[in-house]
């Protein structure tokens, strides 16, 4: 038996291996070089005409041409805000069950407090039901609730009488399809560990989806600061009043997944 | 590294463009692959503020890069769609590598590994992933893990059964094939 999977092993190695190599255009490199040249800042991608969008309309499916899409959408929504428009230059990406909705026009300038956990369910009863461990950074202590969905699928945790405020951390298997859907005017690419992590610092309508991606209506409500990493296998989402530097410090204080 | 250390980002580009293409279209990128890698590129480049120094930058752009492959199939909405839709760009390419071998055993070669291939698209996603990235793309089990996003407990386990199960899928039509198989 062993060897039987040992000679498909080698067909499939010897498969990968016959692909002819990638052709990577030499163009690549310099198409990089002079989009991180004009865009020093992740967040908010500078226009890059506004000429150039009827263009970008026109082939909004195209990828290359969504990311000139992209560059403008902000420049229409706030111009013109009609919603075919907006339809056709939405831009989704999605990250470890988070889908993320580029859109969605700031009204506010401040978000309330994350709802708190009122939950005291105690983790190992917490860590079965989900059925991965809880990841805790040391930076915020003891929760003080504790709170599985009744769907299993989800871990919320708080903290509310810390320096920090109320705080609220929010935890699922990363490998479920979304579970959250945010619709927010920017998003910052950091990194957490080494590993890529996204940061909101705008307020943005976030919403819990259910399994098969359609919106639990009743869970819609409007976001602040927001970071959201990958421990091993887990998506984490941790919302608060806090500086993008505090929320990666905290993020950070998780120890190590057990690997 | 930081930002204005723009020549050894080029360099890093040089050196991994590659693997990232390869990545991408193994994943299911097609004709998008090499605008996929722009994007992983550019997006790695805007978190390397963050990125901690000795961390490894295969795995962390990579994983981008599979991110961003997932997102070209949004459009092809429920989960089943996107990945069915993500392996038909996938699978002619797979189909139509040249084997390099002498021409008699070519035919059989070819034959056998359109099987191989038919056996793939039978399998679930997360198995077909874990296959392509452990040996269509020899990432080792840390790489796969940091790349799909998943424990490494369960890279292993999922290729356990996604081994099964091509095994099992090969060995079906046994009267159609023409390679040997004992057991």
């Amino acid at each position: 038996m062993a060897t039987d999977t040992d000679a498909l092993v080698a067909e499939l190695v010897g498969l990968g291996r016959d692909l002819p190599r990638p052709e990577v255009s030499a163009g690549l490199a310099t198409a990089v070089l002079e989009r991180i040249a004009e865009a020093p800042a992740p967040a908010t991608a500078p226009s890059s005409g506004v000429g150039e969008w009827f263009h970008a309309l026109g082939e909004a499916t195209r990828r290359h041409r969504r990311r000139t899409a992209v560059v403008v959408a902000a420049v229409l929504l706030s111009l013109l805000a009609a919603p075919p428009v907006r339809a056709a230059v939405a831009d989704w990406f999605g990250f470890a069950g988070v889908l993320v909705e580029r859109g969605g026009e700031s009204t506010t300038t401040s978000a309330p407090p994350p709802p708190t956990v009122d939950a005291k369910t105690p983790l190992e009863e917490a860590a079965a039901q989900v059925g991965f461990t809880p990841a805790l950074p040391s930076a915020l202590g003891t929760p003080q609730g504790v709170e599985v969905s009744p769907d299993r699928r989800l871990l919320s945790l708080s903290w509310s009488d810390g320096p920090d405020g109320p705080v609220r951390l929010d935890e699922f298997d990363a490998r479920l399809d979304y579970t959250f859907a945010k619709r927010t005017p920017g998003v910052v690419f950091v990194a957490v560990a080494g590993d890529f992590a996204m940061w909101f610092d705008d307020p943005h309508e976030v919403v819990v989806l259910n399994p098969d991606g359609s919106r639990r209506r009743e869970t819609a409500r409007l976001a602040g600061n927001t970071l959201i990493w990958m421990h091993g296998g887990t998506t984490m989402r941790l919302e608060g009043d806090l500086s993008q530097e505090r929320a990666l410090e905290i993020a950070e204080s998780v120890p190590a997944p057990p690997f | 590294m930081r930002g204005g250390d723009r020549d050894a980002y080029a360099d890093l580009v040089h050196r991994h463009a590659p693997v990232a293409v390869r990545t991408a279209a193994l994943l299911g990128a097609g004709a998008d692959a090499e605008d996929v890698v722009q994007e992983a590129f550019v997006k790695a480049y805007n978190a390397l503020g963050r990125f901690r120094q000795g961390a490894a930058f295969r795995p962390w752009l990579l994983q981008i890069v599979a991110n961003e492959t997932r997102n070209l199939h949004r459009s092809a909405g429920r989960r089943a769609d996107r990945e069915r839709s993500a392996w038909r760009l996938t699978e002619p390419l797979l189909l139509a590598v040249p084997a390099a071998e002498d021409p008699a055993a070519t035919v059989v070669l070819r034959e056998r590994r359109s099987e191989l291939v038919r056996g793939l698209g039978k399998l679930s996603e997360p198995h077909r992933q874990v296959v392509t990235c452990r040996y269509l793309l020899e990432l080792d089990e840390a790489e796969t893990a940091a790349v799909l996003g998943w424990p490494r407990g369960t890279v292993k386990s999922r290729l356990h059964r996604a081994l099964g199960q091509l095994a099992a899928a090969l060995a079906a039509p046994a009267e159609m094939t023409e390679v040997r198989r004992g057991h």
